[in-house]
């Protein structure tokens, strides 16, 4: 501020940045303004008021997750309020191409998660940024995470002969009424940030620099509703759009032993070498009919998803986190055996090796014809056998309850790449294991 | 011919002055853009004597006719569109789609070639489209006067390359242009060839800034060429029209939009490399 306490009161507007000192005039008029400028009133205008337009601040900008790494990021990373999954079509006619591609993609999602500036251009050039975060990129919590669908394994790149086991196009289940345009894709990016303006931001940047390579296929867009930090530093899951918690049951990320067998792919899965610290990506779009769901009797609600909706608790009561017991409710009089949490994991014998890493959004794309919302559940999960985590889990929950008030119309069934080191790109051990077998 | 090109060149020496620190020189734009503006006029020309003939069918209501008149008289519409859309009034009168209306085709000011669509290839009949025809034969009368008149600014016929192929990436590759007619191809290939022209003009002062800029540019256009190829009418003959936009495979479809978008994107360079304002 001291910069602006040179003003002599010859010049009133010296130093001022002139827009900002307009607005800041209001409908007081240049007139008056120049009388309290000369009378002194100065000081007052050089703290600004909030203006209806400031962005809101936030301190998590420069919040920012290692992209390098054994495995991607956005997996295990604790998932952010803003996600999108955006496919695409590879358009690149061969395997030059293709390693060109995910050579720009490594490039790019490296600068996009990291942050940084950009090359400013000759004005009489389109510049190459959006500019929608403004000349200097803030990674803002970012993640880019790079999948890879069963069709690219075709006959395009000659890579048929490494494509990873249970690699498959996602097949309609009984509820499901998929839409061609919503459903699978050569490539899948999983964009996970602070703020939905991050997120886009790295989604067009994407698209400005493969022209020719990528043509997006479908995407969708999610939130995570946010809380208030409790003050015992405890945490809960996040709520779906249906009301209760999502992710309760999920397996602990941080528990490192845990994730290498739920999540990570690596020499017991019998899969090609080159896909070891990869994943499955199962992406569900699941649309909710949240009127009906609203207008269900409470103890409905809870008996079709088999826990409490306010706590999250198991239906025998405790908080969120207190394990679900069925060794003495044989016959479901407490937990419904039809209930969705007991079909997804009935916690028998065995059952463990159907876990999955789930990382759902909520989404809210418009209105139906009849006047309803469409809204319901970006799904994602990840897992290190596509067959025994969500077909199998998927498969038991068929005709299930909750299966009047939810609809599954998108999606689809995508490798995640190994990690990548500085000097290399995402999906070099791919290509090589094809070479070798070419 | 030679005195009409006189006066334009005359005309097109008013861009001497917008020109500051280019690399290429202002004067060196002078013939490109009369010899663009020539390349219009002899579009509009044509344009204009195949809508009477479209129209005439229409007035008559030969509806066959009337059909397979409808698209080889768009073509001269889409090569010179950038031209075309300066007078912003007669292409929505002459061009606008159903979708840029609230009421879509039942709105009554949506006229010119798509209302005419609608009537001849979803309703199958002539029946109404008089008055529709009547306006489009007007309308194209008074937009070659006006272009006639029409100082080409230099930017807007160099933006025009890139400009064409923003129209096929937005309308042309998704087959919602020519909806009930399905003769997307003609479009596609009129904006190509209107793009490509713009190309051709300004290529050598292009390539004496970046050859290699060059070689892309005309690496795609073949691409699209060649692909567009395959649903020639007549198997090689580009002039025999095109089959109609259903019958474009899918792995088509996405040759087209590759080259396309990298189009859109290098030739959106094109003014900057040149030096334009």
């Amino acid at each position: 501020m001291s910069d602006r306490d040179d003003l002599s009161p010859g010049c009133p507007f010296s130093g001022l940045n002139r827009r900002r000192f307009l607005q800041g005039l209001g409908a007081a008029g240049i007139g008056a303004a120049a009388t309290a400028l000369s009378s002194g009133a100065l000081a007052d205008q050089q703290v600004r008021a909030a203006e209806v337009t400031d962005a809101p601040s936030s301190s998590a900008t420069h919040q920012s997750h290692p992209f390098y790494g054994v495995q991607q990021q956005g997996i295990v990373t604790p998932r952010p309020a803003v996600g999108m999954l955006a496919s695409f079509d590879v358009l690149v006619a061969d395997r030059q191409g293709l390693e060109r591609l995910l050579r720009t993609l490594t490039e790019r999602i490296a600068f996009l998660t990291q942050g940084g500036t950009y090359e400013q251009r000759d004005p009489r050039y389109p510049p190459v940024d959006s500019g929608i975060l403004g000349p200097s990129i803030d990674p803002d919590g970012l993640t880019i995470t790079l999948s890879v669908g069963a069709s690219l394994f075709d006959d395009r790149f000659g890579l048929g002969a490494v494509k990873p086991r249970h690699l498959q196009r996602m097949v309609a289940f009984s509820n499901d009424a998929l839409d061609a345009d919503r459903c699978h894709g050569d490539i899948s990016l999983q964009f996970c940030a602070n703020t939905e303006g991050t997120t886009i931001h790295a989604l067009r940047d994407i698209i400005k620099n493969t022209p020719g390579m990528l043509m997006l296929r479908w995407k969708q867009e999610g939130t995570v509703p946010v809380m208030a930090p409790r003050s015992d530093g405890s945490t809960e899951s996040a709520r779906n759009y249906l009301g209760f918690r999502d992710g309760t049951a999920n397996p602990p990320a941080d528990n490192s032993g845990l994730m290498q067998n739920v999540v990570w792919v690596d020499a017991s899965n019998q899969e090609p070498e080159w896909a070891r610290n990869g994943s499955y990506q199962a992406v569900r779009i699941i649309r909710n009919f949240v009127e009906r769901w609203d207008r269900t009797p409470l103890q409905e609600q809870e008996a079709i998803f088999g826990r409490r909706r306010d706590s999250g608790a198991p239906m025998h009561g405790g908080i969120e986190h207190d394990l679900p017991v069925y060794d003495n409710d044989p016959d479901g009089k407490v937990t419904p055996l039809d209930s969705h949490i007991r079909l997804a994991n009935p916690r028998t014998r065995g059952s463990e090796r159907n876990l999955i890493l789930r990382r759902p959004f909520n989404y809210s794309n418009g209105v139906e014809a009849n006047g309803q919302l469409d809204m319901g559940l970006l799904f994602i999960a990840y897992q290190a056998d596509l067959e025994a985590g969500f077909i199998t889990v998927q498969k038991r929950l068929d005709g299930e309850p909750l299966e009047e008030y939810i609809k599954p119309v998108g999606g689809g069934y995508f490798f995640t790449l190994p990690g990548v080191q500085a000097g290399d790109y995402l999906g070099s051990s791919m290509l090589a294991a094809s070479q070798r077998h070419s | 011919m030679s005195n009409l090109r006189t006066v334009i060149t005359a005309a097109a020496f008013g861009l001497v002055a917008m020109q500051a620190q280019a690399a290429v020189a202002p004067q060196d734009l002078v013939n490109p853009i009369t010899d663009y503006k020539l390349y219009v006029l002899d579009n509009l020309e044509q344009f204009s004597s195949h809508t009477r003939e479209f129209t005439d069918a229409i007035k008559v209501g030969d509806l066959q006719r009337a059909q397979q008149l409808y698209a080889p008289t768009r073509v001269y519409y889409e090569r010179i569109e950038p031209i075309a859309e300066l007078f912003a009034d007669l292409d929505a009168s002459i061009d606008a789609r159903e979708d840029d209306y609230e009421h879509g085709v039942q709105d009554p000011t949506f006229t010119g070639f798509h209302r005419l669509e609608y009537g001849l290839f979803h309703e199958h009949s002539t029946t109404g489209l008089g008055d529709y025809a009547e306006r489009l034969m007007s309308d194209v009368e008074t937009l070659e006067q006006s272009v006639q008149n029409l100082t080409f600014p230099p930017e807007k016929v160099v933006g025009g390359a890139a400009a064409l192929m923003e129209e096929v990436a937005a309308t042309k590759v998704s087959g919602e242009e020519d909806r009930y007619s399905h003769t997307d191809l003609w479009d596609f290939q009129g904006n190509l060839d209107g793009s490509k022209k713009i190309f051709e003009l300004v290529k050598p002062l292009a390539a004496q800034e970046d050859p290699a800029f060059v070689a892309r540019i005309e690496e795609n256009f073949t691409a699209i060429e060649n692909t567009l190829a395959h649903y020639y009418l007549i198997e090689g003959d580009a002039s025999s029209g095109f089959e109609s936009y259903d019958k474009v495979s899918e792995r088509d479809r996405r040759a087209l939009v590759g080259p396309v978008t990298v189009l859109a994107e290098e030739l959106s360079t094109l003014r900057g490399l040149l030096g334009l304002n």
